[in-house]
């Protein structure tokens, strides 16, 4: 690692209506280095790192590579300047091969097309005429060659993948490898991964970070956003904090503990541990008994479970993503049909009844894919504040509904759960929210109603650590409040601090049941896979001890 | 010579852009069209000054954009509203036609004072269009079916079924013409007293105002905004996709048989067999250019009714061919659609000639 820079930004400012999302940011990267860029959703990261890429003009400020200013105005730019950049959410075309995916937007010819020289009969003569070379470097599409490098870049960095199969075959992990793969074949000299561990299991995370290394290794510098402690402190060299746009500071990892970057990043002191009374649980509010049902693609998800959940107690749902928690969690909110069983919620039987019973017994629901299911991103903050009130009398009597009385909740919620960034309720929608702020304003919408019971599918997944407390305090809170609550995490951390009871579930079937004070990790992690002894999997799995992430 | 052309999505439309955008753009489309005029020796100022500003300052021009606006306002939310929840409704033509058909039915068979008859005929002609569009609609809420086919398709069925009864069962008696019989005077739409205006247009704004207040100030509103937006949150949060795509389908059925009705009503006087007016299709780019509100629906039809009006004055006071006046107002739609892209996306053209020194067979950089 040299000590010079790299790329250096200097002084970059940039305000959106209402806010100052970056606020003369200096930082450097030097060669080979691994510079994590941490702070909480909101912090400014994604948009520092947007301005760097191209995708957003700065209203102020510098960037410089190798020692030039650099005028970067699109991701093309900051291409040709070396700076690939691999986003939150991947931008591949699941029909096409990997490949073709890879050499999208820089395409070569069809063989025949390409000059080799050797041969100048007739044949050559037209293939290399310039009109016939210009249509054909615009609708031919020769694959061997682009292929033959992107097999050898695979190879090189340990990327178990088949270059000629289709994206929608491939597995998240893979689908990251693919998007490095193609940064790495346009030749980049610096990477920027935007949460990259967001959407990966801990060994998938694991192994991604092994090729980073690798590449850094090779003189790739490599800017990681992220707000997980832990990963900043596994592989990261140095890490410039972001706090409310501005730079809090530059620090060499070695030198910090997870306090201090936590302390830099939040601006105060973080309790990793919550504090949660004894409270003793009541009636049951949610009651079912042999529950079946389908995926997506109608196959069996959940194979006969009986759940009850009473009043006042959090029970935890501990396994590894894709064993039937989504399914479970949609059928108890009556938005996935139920092959078999039955659903009692607060003594009322539910089974079968449309989405809305639910919600008018008491049921609300914070979903695992908040995009997806958990708001309009297009609509208004106000517009998603009230989805699940509006049709309450507070809102409006008869046909009409209030805007104004729903702005004015909407501004209360946002209020009394810290949903920053939002300027005006009406005007702001709710796909601008960075991760955290939206997943609050979600809580915020289902917890407000004082609901029985709270399904709450992976409530702090992508979300900083501020609001992973703040998320997590607020759960605790609902609990005493006597609402009971189904919580499903792929975080045993958080399903160790959070729950009074914690069942583990796999392949559709709930497998072990246990409080949290008997509770063996190890034990955990491996009914969690099966109850096989010996895999590598469980102690990825349960990984980490008491941690934020 | 080659050319580069990139394109990018804005992050955010300059105000300047916003608003100066549609003007630009039908000035644009205007002088482009002036070459064709030119070419057939049509002083493009004298023309531009009978389509535009005659139009909009004689008695005559504005009375006939007037009643050219009634059924095109009534088309456009009958795209608009189900554009709202997402779907497209590209059959109000279709829709229009049963309309007619059933109020022209209702008008010519049952004998009432004016001021029964003709709300007899609107209903008879809502309730039609809405029940035409309502098997589509039945498709998409239950079983996802396309809409914007099935719909189309519909629209050919209706079209056939008004040339059949023409020439059949509501053919005028004794006539040999595939037409119905002249309507009675209650069933004919009145001018509105002392401007001359059809006063279809009172029915016209009146709807465009409850499609506000629908939109913008209901619960039912709130779930078709929402679904429109994320079906799946929606569906989440108890909000019934089958009611509501039912619902905006159908109404705007019924709206497209309103302009069908008010067409027949106040400007045809009866149904003929080539009563096709097109107005289900342009509302499509109508609803297009009104998508965020009810009254910018109200705007796009006039200015549709205005550029339909001027283009056949044109015809007749300048012997401007129908084709030429086609071109000019297809221009100008083309251009203002076209420039709803260039708001959102910023291109950068950029033209570099090939070197000749260049090896043969090996490609200029920047070329992709």
């Amino acid at each position: 690692m040299s000590e010079d820079a790299f790329v250096r930004l200097a002084d970059i400012t940039k305000t959106f209506p209402g806010v100052v999302a970056n606020d003369e940011i200096s930082m450097s990267i030097r060669k080979g280095e691994i510079h994590g860029l941490l702070g909480e959703n909101g912090a400014g990261k994604s948009t520092l790192m947007k301005i760097l890429y191209g995708l957003y003009s700065s209203d102020g400020g510098d960037v410089w590579i190798d020692g030039e200013r650099a005028a970067i105005e699109s991701p093309q730019d900051a291409i040709d300047a070396g700076i690939g950049m691999v986003h939150q959410h991947f931008k591949l075309i699941p029909r096409l091969s990997v490949a073709k995916n890879v050499v999208l937007g820089m395409r070569e010819p069809a063989s025949a097309f390409r000059a080799d020289g050797d041969d100048d009969g007739f044949v050559s003569s037209l293939t290399t005429n310039r009109l016939v070379q210009g249509l054909a470097a615009r609708f031919t599409l020769g694959l061997d060659v682009p292929e033959a490098r992107i097999q050898s870049l695979a190879d090189d960095y340990g990327f178990d993948i088949d270059v000629t199969a289709p994206v929608w075959q491939l597995d998240v992990g893979e689908r990251q490898r693919v998007e490095i793969l193609k940064a790495l074949y346009r030749d980049v000299d610096l990477l920027i991964l935007d949460e990259p561990t967001a959407v990966l299991t801990p060994t998938e995370a694991e192994r991604l970070f092994e090729t980073l290394r690798k590449l850094s290794d090779q003189g790739l510098s490599i800017i990681i956003i992220t707000h997980k402690l832990k990963e900043v402190k596994s592989i990261t060299d140095r890490v410039t904090v972001l706090r409310d746009g501005s730079r809090i500071d530059t620090v060499e990892t070695a030198d910090v503990s997870r306090a201090d970057l936590a302390r830099m990043m939040v601006g105060r002191d973080v309790l990793f541990q919550i504090d949660k009374d004894e409270v003793t649980a009541g009636e049951p509010v949610l009651k079912a008994l042999d529950l079946r049902t389908d995926d997506d693609r109608g196959i069996e998800a959940l194979s006969g479970v009986d759940l009850t959940v009473h009043a006042g107690e959090i029970v935890g749902i501990a396994g590894v993503s894709g064993n039937g928690q989504i399914e479970l969690a949609e059928s108890l909110v009556g938005i996935r049909p139920v092959t078999d069983g039955t659903i009692r919620i607060d003594g009322g039987d539910l089974t079968g009844a449309p989405p809305r019973a639910f919600i008018e017994h008491g049921v609300s629901f914070v979903p695992e894919d908040r995009h997806k299911h958990g708001c309009a991103e297009s609509l208004s903050v106000m517009h998603n504040a009230i989805l699940k009130g509006y049709t309450d009398e507070a809102f409006g009597d008869g046909l009409r509904l209030d805007y104004d009385a729903s702005a004015d909740y909407a501004e209360t919620l946002v209020e009394n759960f810290d949903v920053r960034g939002v300027s005006d309720v009406a005007k702001m929608q709710a796909g601008e929210l960075s991760g955290g702020n939206l997943q609050k304003l979600i809580l915020a919408r289902e917890m407000d109603r004082d609901p029985k019971l709270l399904v709450a599918n992976q409530p702090t997944r992508g979300v900083d650590v501020g609001a992973i407390e703040y998320i997590r305090e607020g759960l605790i809170e609902q609990r005493d409040q006597g609402t009971g609550i189904l919580l499903l995490s792929e975080n045993l951390d958080e399903i160790f601090d959070l729950s009074d009871r914690i069942l583990v579930m796999y392949e559709g079937e709930f497998v072990y049941e246990v409080t949290p004070e008997a509770a063996d990790r190890r034990r955990i992690g491996l009914e969690m896979n099966g109850g096989e002894a010996g895999g590598a999997e469980p102690q990825v799995a349960v990984d980490g001890g008491r941690s934020e992430s | 010579m080659q050319v580069d052309v990139d394109l990018e999505a804005r992050t955010e439309v300059p105000r300047w852009m916003a608003y100066g955008t549609p003007v630009f753009t039908v000035l644009a489309a205007l002088s482009v069209s002036a070459v064709a005029l030119a070419a057939l020796d049509v002083d493009p100022i004298a023309a531009y000054e009978i389509m535009f500003v005659q139009t909009l300052t004689t008695e005559f021009g504005l009375t006939e954009t007037i009643a050219k606006g009634v059924p095109l306002i009534f088309t456009g939310l009958a795209v608009y509203l189900p554009l709202k929840a997402q779907l497209w409704n590209i059959g109000a033509e279709g829709q229009l036609f049963i309309g007619a058909v059933a109020g022209t039915w209702i008008g010519l068979n049952v004998s009432l004072p004016i001021f029964a008859l003709l709300p007899l005929m609107f209903v008879g002609a809502g309730v039609a269009g809405a029940l035409w569009v309502a098997i589509p609609a039945w498709l998409r809420a239950k079983w996802g079916i396309n809409e914007i086919i099935t719909t189309l398709l519909f629209t050919f069925v209706a079209a056939d079924l008004k040339n059949y009864v023409v020439r059949g069962p509501m053919q005028a008696p004794g006539a040999n013409f595939p037409q119905t019989a002249q309507l009675p005077a209650a069933g004919q739409l009145p001018v509105i007293p002392g401007i001359g205006f059809p006063s279809g247009i009172v029915i016209a704004v009146v709807f465009v105002a409850l499609t506000y207040l629908l939109v913008n100030h209901t619960r039912l509103g709130y779930e078709i905004t929402f679904i429109g937006a994320n079906d799946r949150a929606a569906e989440q949060a108890g909000m019934s996709t089958y009611r509501i795509y039912l619902f905006v389908l159908m109404v705007g059925g019924a709206f497209a048989g309103f302009a069908g009705i008010s067409e027949i009503s106040g400007v045809q006087t009866r149904l003929r067999a080539f009563f096709a007016p097109g107005y289900g299709f342009t509302a499509i780019p109508i609803a297009l250019l009104g998508r965020n509100g009810a009254f910018r629906v109200l705007l796009a039809a006039l200015f549709f009714a205005v550029i339909f009006v001027g283009g056949s004055s044109l015809q007749t006071l300048l012997s401007v061919p129908a084709a030429i006046v086609d071109i000019i107002q297809a221009l100008i739609i083309l251009f203002l659609i076209t420039a709803e892209f260039f708001k959102r996306y910023r291109v950068s053209l950029s033209l570099e000639r090939d070197p000749g020194a260049e090896p043969r067979g090996k490609r200029p950089e920047g070329e992709i």
